[in-house]
């Protein structure tokens, strides 16, 4: 159990002058400053917390709106641009890079009056499930310190589950939000592709990208999307939020009339035998709730990751270009030309699983390997999307494990990228089809937490939120 | 030196691609002021041009509605579906590491342009126009070992017009980039200014001696229409040089330099040379709907191709065709207009012409060297010239005092509301009262008797001095026509 | 098990991609890459007809900003804080072209 209240509570005993945004803070600091051998932050903002917690506490005395999250601390990955303090994105390249801009989903916290008291450690550029890829440190699950917390949001999922926040921030572009929040026992939600604006978190893979909340629970992730989520003038990809929000569901009683679809291919080769077992009970529980369970099969799932790993590469080689040292990141003083100054700014700013991207994403996208790798898989995408639509014209959500493994040793899969590539079995298909999915902690096995994915049909992330919190209940 | 035989025996082909900068008030991505003229390093820019980690690039919907009217210039329909792609390259002026364009689906396909070919009109066929961010500028300070980058250009909405290659010589070329030039600056999608690179031309040359083209190299970043002429009678000729020595030409990009009149490699395309386009992610899908073609199209102001048949069909010269052109988009006061409104009745169109090409033209460029703003309005033009066309055709004055009398009432500041009457008490008129006339002919011969006996021994030519000295004597009034008849008259009771 | 990328599509690569890669990055590169490559080919018998690719999935269309100039809310100076070489308002790099 969390050592925080949910969020709606806190705020309530902050505008009352229960406790004082201060309190929150140092209680925020107390348990970071415990933790700190977690590795799980980059950086930590007190100074700016402190400060920003005097402004609201004074607002309050004075009887001034504070806002939907007034003093409540929170982290934020650190491929999130923030005013405060530097953005690194987990790099070496960008590890003196102070933002000049910040991201839009921040802004929009920070002005409810959120405070962020630090930014979490992540998979260099967010290339990774374990955090292992970080140019800074490991991040170490919270349950168990020679296992990962997962990735690429490890130090966002850490961070939650360890109470050094309520709530924080990830992104999600192959299941970074899920696996972790799975491997550290916390509610990740990856919302549908363009509910979040991507402006200001430094762009992985463009068309799979997504920011979500890492929370306690599902109202508080719900509240955290609410407030984040909407159009933004500043990112041309985004869709409509929902009428009714996402921060005020009626909690269900049961599910009676709700279908749910196991994606049975997802079930088998691979896959632990004891989360096999565990999402079996969840099925079962669903099911005395009055659910009615369906066997689906997505024929196109098994491909979902040999699409994943030529479109995320591909745009990934993209983003990355603008990475040459000129106008920011790490540059090299000795190089004696400009092209040199290229090779040896990007060489050395850029670790081995980014220059492994890079160079999978060169190759796909080259004149003669195009239409083979790139342009096939945006087909096999197509016919993704289009199986999934089919489903969703039969169930009303489908269910799977998170993550085929549970939270692994750390160092256990670094020698083999592909071997680190297969744990994003269950996770991709959501991303590549733009379909909201959030993984739910549903307790231990051999002390470690495992999590249960649920995902809906694109746009339908309110639906998602409240069959998710029927569910949460049940394991709680 | 290549001997014109041998020049002759290659065909020359050219393709053209020109950049045009599209004139909206803000980048094609992003919000920061779209203005080549400034001199403020780096201040136009933004995070997004700046190509900063996490920018997104947003559509300026006014590029794709300049897209669509650029289409209306080139004889072409916008298309109803096109998008963005990225082309990768590295280079410090472009900040992403790609440039955002159209690769696939581009905004325009097809079209033409119309250029006088050796005297005929001849269409030159466009392959497709792309919408593209531009570059930033860098600069290479002489004798540094470092470059320098502003990127306030960076993002700056450019309309690429790819050309057919269906010109054979640099004559036509020329032709066809001043046609362009008409079409854009009539359409009022772009400033046209060269001088500050809102027009740049690419232009594509191979030689051949046969059916096929010949290996083509690409002159790039050409910004005059003489810098287009000049840089392929130069590279016909070191291309033909080389092949005739048995050599090969090598598919390269060259630059140009001004100041020598010659060209340079600068850089050698390879086959490694591999722009890996891809969709961009960013930028959802441009669908164009028939509203929006339709809304345009009623819009379009008279094409400079419309204009130009017009003023040819008059029997005007080429030249003076396209200084009319060329007027008629600089000044709002539209001078073409009027030809227009006189267009069935050539000799006045013509005069009309005549008029705005040897009067109006000179009076306003003269003002503008001498840094005033004489502004000449299309109603003043229009009383003026009907009046004074309406005294030409009565004879009721002389060429050089009707030239006068166009520039002064051009100029004036009063309104005049009753120009005959004003230009009757002004002296403009010619005195065509044969009894008056007769007086100062017959005062005049008197006065002149050596020349009068010139005259009657056959020199004919002397009439000219009793014509000069009677028009002094008018003060240039007399009618010229009738003061011959009297002179002849006199003359004749003389003989 | 052979090697699906030779070392010179590597080299080739890394140069494309303005990466330097020392001998034993090379090698690792070329057992790596193939490996991951190899996984991706199983695509080649997905049969997908003609159908359209997805390079997005929101469906949207003409998302357009109007003409007007934005205030992004901070100073554009700060832009060039993290320029590592500069001249004036210039950016600095080294020299680029060799125009003869």
């Amino acid at each position: 159990m969390s050592n925080w209240p949910s969020i709606d509570v806190l705020v309530k005993q902050v505008k009352s002058g229960q406790v004082s945004a201060k309190d929150l803070v140092d209680k925020a600091f107390s348990f970071i400053d415990k933790n700190r051998h977690f590795n799980v932050l980059i950086s930590e903002l007190k100074e700016q917390a402190y400060a920003r917690a005097t402004e609201i506490d004074n607002k309050i005395k004075n009887g001034q709106d504070v806002g939907r999250l007034a003093g409540i601390p929170f982290i934020a990955k650190d491929n999130f641009l923030t005013f405060d303090g530097y953005t690194t994105a987990g790099s070496n390249m960008l590890r003196n890079f102070k933002a000049p801009y910040q991201a839009t989903s921040i802004t929009r916290l920070l002005d409810e009056g959120a405070i962020l008291v630090g930014k979490a450690n992540l998979d260099a550029f967010a290339h990774g499930a374990s955090t292992e890829n970080s140019d800074f440190m490991i991040t170490k699950n919270p349950f168990n310190e020679t296992r990962v917390a997962g990735g690429s949001s490890g130090g966002s999922a850490a961070a939650v589950a360890l109470d050094m926040a309520p709530f924080s921030l990830g992104s999600d572009t192959g299941g970074s939000i899920r696996t972790p929040a799975s491997f550290c026992n916390v509610v990740g939600i990856k919302p549908s592709y363009g509910l979040v604006s991507r402006s200001g978190v430094v762009a992985m893979a463009s068309s799979l990208d997504v920011i979500g909340p890492l929370t306690n629970n599902v109202s508080d992730g719900a509240l955290i999307l609410d407030v984040m989520s909407g159009p933004d003038q500043l990112d041309s990809t985004m869709i409509e939020k929902d009428k009714d929000g996402y921060g005020n569901f009626e909690p269900l009683k049961d599910l009676k009339g709700v279908k749910i679809g196991v994606l049975n291919d997802l079930m088998n080769e691979g896959l632990n035998d004891k989360i096999k077992i565990r999402t079996q009970e969840v099925i079962d529980s669903l099911k005395k709730l009055g659910a009615e369970i369906v066997d689906i099969s997505i024929p196109s799932i098994d491909l979902s990751l040999a699409v994943y790993y030529i479109v995320c590469p591909a745009e990934v080689s993209s983003n990355l270009s603008r990475y040459d040292g000129i106008r920011y990141g790490h540059h090299d003083d000795s190089a004696v030309d400009l092209e040199d100054y290229y090779l040896k700014s990007r060489s050395e700013g850029f670790g081995a699983e980014a220059k492994r991207r890079i160079m999978i994403g060169t190759y796909v996208l080259s004149s003669g390997y195009y239409d083979a790798y790139y342009k096939k898989a945006q087909q096999v995408r197509t016919k993704l999307i289009n199986e999934f639509k089919q489903a969703f014209s039969a169930v009303d959500f489908l269910v799977s494990p998170v993550s085929p493994d549970l939270p692994f040793k750390i160092g256990e899969k670094t020698d083999d990228p592909l071997k680190m590539y297969l744990s994003d079995v269950m996770t991709v298909a959501a991303n590549l089809t733009g379909i909201p999915a959030i993984s739910l902690p549903v307790g231990m096995i051999d002390d470690l937490p495992v999590g249960f994915q649920i995902m809906a049909p694109f746009k339908a992330d309110r639906q998602l939120l409240q069959v998710s919190e029927i569910v949460e209940r049940q394991f709680k | 030196m290549i001997e014109q035989k041998v020049r002759d025996s290659y065909k020359v082909t050219i393709g053209i691609e020109c950049h045009v900068q599209l004139n909206t008030k803000t980048k094609l991505f992003s919000g920061s002021i779209n203005d080549s003229t400034t001199n403020t390093v780096n201040h136009q820019t933004n995070h997004i041009d700046f190509g900063l980690p996490g920018a997104l690039p947003f559509v300026n919907r006014e590029a794709i509605t300049l897209a669509i009217r650029a289409g209306y210039a080139l004889n072409t329909e916008a298309q109803v579906f096109s998008k963005f792609d990225r082309k990768h390259y590295f280079y410090p002026d472009l900040p992403m590491g790609y440039q955002i364009t159209q690769f696939e689906y581009p905004i325009l396909k097809g079209g033409y342009v119309e250029i006088i070919s050796d005297g005929q009109i001849k269409r030159i066929e466009i392959t497709r126009a792309h919408l593209e961010a531009d570059a930033g500028k860098s600069t290479h300070p002489a004798g540094a070992n470092y470059s320098l980058v502003d990127l306030n250009r960076a993002g700056a909405p450019l309309l690429e017009i790819v050309s057919e290659p269906q010109m054979h010589t640099s004559a036509e070329a020329k032709e066809y980039c001043f046609n362009l030039y008409l079409a854009m600056k009539f359409a009022k999608v772009s400033d046209v200014n060269l001088f500050y690179g809102n027009m740049r031309f690419d232009v594509n040359v191979s030689v051949s001696k046969t059916d096929d083209l010949g290996t083509r190299t690409e002159t790039k970043n050409l910004n005059s229409f003489r810098a287009v002429e000049k840089s392929i009678d130069y590279e016909v000729i070191r291309q033909i040089e080389i092949l005739e020595k048995g050599g090969q030409i090598r598919q390269e990009t060259r630059g140009w330099n001004d100041a020598k009149q010659v060209s340079f490699t600068q850089r050698i395309k390879e086959n490694a040379d591999d722009y890996r386009y891809m969709p961009d992610p960013d930028i959802p899908p441009i669908i164009i709907t028939k509203d929006e073609l339709l809304s345009n199209k009623k819009t379009m102001p008279v094409s400079a191709q419309l204009w130009r048949n017009k003023l040819i069909s008059l029997g005007l010269e080429l030249e003076t065709t396209n200084l009319l052109l060329l007027a008629e988009a600089d000044y709002d006061s539209s001078p073409l207009s009027l030809i227009d409104q006189a267009i069935d009745e050539t000799d006045k169109a013509k005069t009309y012409a005549n008029w705005i090409m040897n009067i109006e033209l000179p009076l306003l460029e003269r003002s503008e060297e001498a840094g005033e703003n004489l502004i000449i309005s299309s109603q003043t033009r229009q009383n003026v010239f009907e009046a004074a066309y309406s005294l030409k055709i009565t004879g009721q004055i002389n060429s050089t005092k009707l030239t006068e009398l166009i520039g002064e009432l051009l100029i004036s500041k009063d309104k005049i509301s009753d120009i005959l009457q004003w230009a009757k008490d002004s002296g403009y008129l010619q005195n065509s009262n044969q009894d008056e006339l007769a007086v100062i002919v017959k005062s005049v011969i008197q006065k002149n008797p050596k020349v009068v006996n010139d005259i009657l021994l056959g020199e004919t030519k002397a009439v000219g001095f009793l014509v000069g000295q009677i028009m002094k004597e008018t003060k240039g009034q007399a009618n010229p026509q009738i003061v011959n008849q009297l002179i002849s008259q006199e003359i004749n009771l003389l003989k | 098990m052979a090697n699906t990328l030779s070392r010179d599509e590597i080299l080739k690569l890394a140069k494309l991609s303005r990466l330097i890669l020392s001998d034993k990055e090379v090698d690792e590169m070329q057992k790596e890459l193939s490996s991951i490559i190899d996984f991706v080919s199983k695509l080649s018998e997905a049969k997908v007809d003609n159908l359209e690719v997805s390079d997005q999935v929101t469906g949207l269309e003409s998302v357009l900003r109007e003409d007007n100039p934005t205030d992004y809310g901070y100073d554009i100076t700060e832009l060039m804080s993290n320029v590592p070489y500069s001249e004036g308002d210039y950016i600095k790099v080294p020299k680029m072209l060799s125009e003869s």
